[in-house]
């Protein structure tokens, strides 16, 4: 009982004597694991947006405003014949209409220069295989036909949006790896520094026969906390950061936001980033005190 | 209670601090080591509880050799020996009272023992009346006392003194002397390095005299020359 209480004091005690380099350590470590919290949210959205696309794959195949039925019969035939196609809808002008005032009821003006026959209606389609090049050839194959105005991928959107997602989401970790390291050092000085102010006692320890654990145990704890600490900051602007965003997505503002909803991450997903930063924090702080202990605490 | 047999101890290679050196302490010794500086007598002291390890030889601290001790062993010999210093070494920013109970707690001395042994070691040593008071407020006779205290506090076997009075006039250095000589009524085994003439000549104690690491004498009731 007596050790707890002396570990606690101790610790407490060096953290407050060294307040600057301490606050210094935790914000370190807190700006870090939030670029690492959003950069891992960032990449979860991107996952869940581009699942939805998973759910079907498809290309769009635009009708001609003019084109006549048979023309449209003969794609939906060549469609429904087709192995490589899995299901497909048809979109008509007063539906793709619908989608378009949805789409732009914002911007009023652009909704009345607007008629619904002035809108292609199209087949959307679901292939079997979601196989990149697959889609394409298949896709390609109604590009020519007759009545067909043009074919788009939603795979070529998925696939940049998934490329920017990664670059972005390397780099972030990158700098946010160099960020961790800096955080580490800091911490390691700032256990080394409050080692050196209380070199007297730890000496006066030694002799008397202070077992080294006890000797390490406080400063082991101090650095851990800086990594907690640092680690629950980031996890909380990280929180405010994405509810923040979603607040944005499901408000009145959340049509302008439309092509954003599929990024929503989930309370879980969001929970289980927070432990993984929690627990870098931890492993963060545990290194940098760790290495100053053995390295420079001479027991 | 102490042995050393062969004893060799060098510095950066060619600097011998301490060479084959051979002692005996028996329990409840009181030892003198004397001879100028540099002639080894901190390093046999510093050895005695493995702050330094010998190059050659063996040291036995009760019965057993400490060179064979594992590093996390070493704090537990050292709670069976107390140590005094020239320059006290005591902790400016606690207590008379505190410094003291300070060597308690950090092996883990419950609460209840720190109560109760603080007072009784501080009144042993004519301190009782100062416990409240910073190291800064007290002179440097009453400061060695504390660091005597703190030293004696958890009744070790061995009590190491390196000059003890290097910093104190003669009579503060009488009451010091007084002190460790009660300690020593005990059945402690002090072993003291000195510098100090007087001292030696009055106690007519036990006599290690070291010149440039080798023990030229080892005398019973022996005087400082």
């Amino acid at each position: 009982m007596t050790k707890a209480s002396y570990i606690a004091r101790e610790t407490g005690n060096n953290l407050l004597r060294n307040i600057s380099l301490t606050v210094a350590s935790m914000v370190t470590v807190a700006v870090s694991l939030s670029l690492v919290g959003s950069a891992l949210l960032l990449r979860q959205g991107v996952q869940n947006a581009t699942a939805r696309w998973e759910g079907g794959i498809e290309f769009i195949v635009f009708i001609e405003p003019d084109a006549t039925a048979d023309q449209k019969q003969a794609i939906a035939d060549s469609l429904d014949a087709s192995p490589a196609v899995a299901s497909f809808t048809f979109v008509n002008q007063e539906a793709a209409y619908d989608e378009f005032v949805e789409l732009f009821q914002r911007s009023p003006e652009m909704i009345d220069a607007i008629d619904p026959e002035d809108l292609p209606s199209s087949y959307r389609v679901v292939p079997v295989d979601p196989d990149a090049g697959g889609i394409e050839a298949l896709g390609s194959t109604f590009d020519t036909a007759p009545g067909v105005y043009r074919v788009v991928f939603a795979f070529d959107t998925v696939q940049q949006v998934q490329k920017l997602s990664r670059v972005l989401s390397i780099g972030v970790l990158v700098v946010a790896g160099v960020l961790l390291f800096a955080a580490g050092l800091l911490i390691l000085n700032t256990i080394r520094m409050a080692m050196f102010a209380r070199r007297r006692e730890i000496e006066v320890m030694k002799l008397v026969g202070a077992t080294n654990w006890f000797i390490r145990i406080p400063y082991m704890l101090e650095g851990l906390v800086q990594g907690i600490v640092g680690a629950i900051i980031a996890v909380g602007s990280v929180v405010v950061l994405n509810n923040f965003f979603e607040s944005r997505l499901s408000g009145e503002e959340a049509d302008a936001f439309a092509i954003l909803q599929g990024f929503a991450v989930s309370n879980s997903e969001v929970m289980g980033t927070s432990m993984f930063v929690l627990g870098v924090g931890m492993v963060v702080g545990a290194i940098g005190s760790g290495i100053a202990v053995s390295r420079y605490l001479d027991v | 209670m102490i042995k050393l047999e062969n004893v060799t101890k060098s510095y950066k290679g060619d600097v011998v601090a301490l060479r084959a050196a051979n002692a005996d302490i028996a329990k409840g010794e009181f030892v003198f080591l004397v001879g100028a500086s540099g002639s080894g007598k901190s390093t046999f002291i510093r050895l005695l509880n493995k702050e330094e390890v010998p190059d050659q030889g063996h040291i036995f601290v009760a019965g057993k050799d400490i060179g064979e001790l594992s590093g996390w062993k070493v704090p537990y010999l050292r709670r069976n020996i107390g140590c005094v210093f020239q320059d006290f070494k005591l902790l400016t920013n606690k207590t008379v009272a505190d410094n003291v109970g300070f060597a308690l707690e950090v092996i883990g001395r419950p609460k209840h023992v720190v109560r109760t042994q603080v007072p009784a070691i501080l009144e042993l040593v004519g301190l009782s009346n100062k416990m409240g008071r910073y190291p800064h407020e007290l002179s440097g006779g009453e400061q060695q006392r504390v660091s005597i205290a703190r030293a004696f506090v958890n009744r070790p076997l061995i009590l190491l003194a390196d000059e003890p009075t290097g910093n104190l006039d003669p009579t503060t250095s009488v009451g010091i002397m007084r002190l460790l000589d009660r300690i020593n009524r005990t059945g402690t085994t002090v072993v003291m390095a000195t510098h100090d003439r007087g001292i030696v000549d009055t106690m007519r104690r036990r006599v290690i005299e070291l010149d440039r690491g080798n023990i030229i004498r080892d005398q019973s009731r022996g005087v400082y020359e």
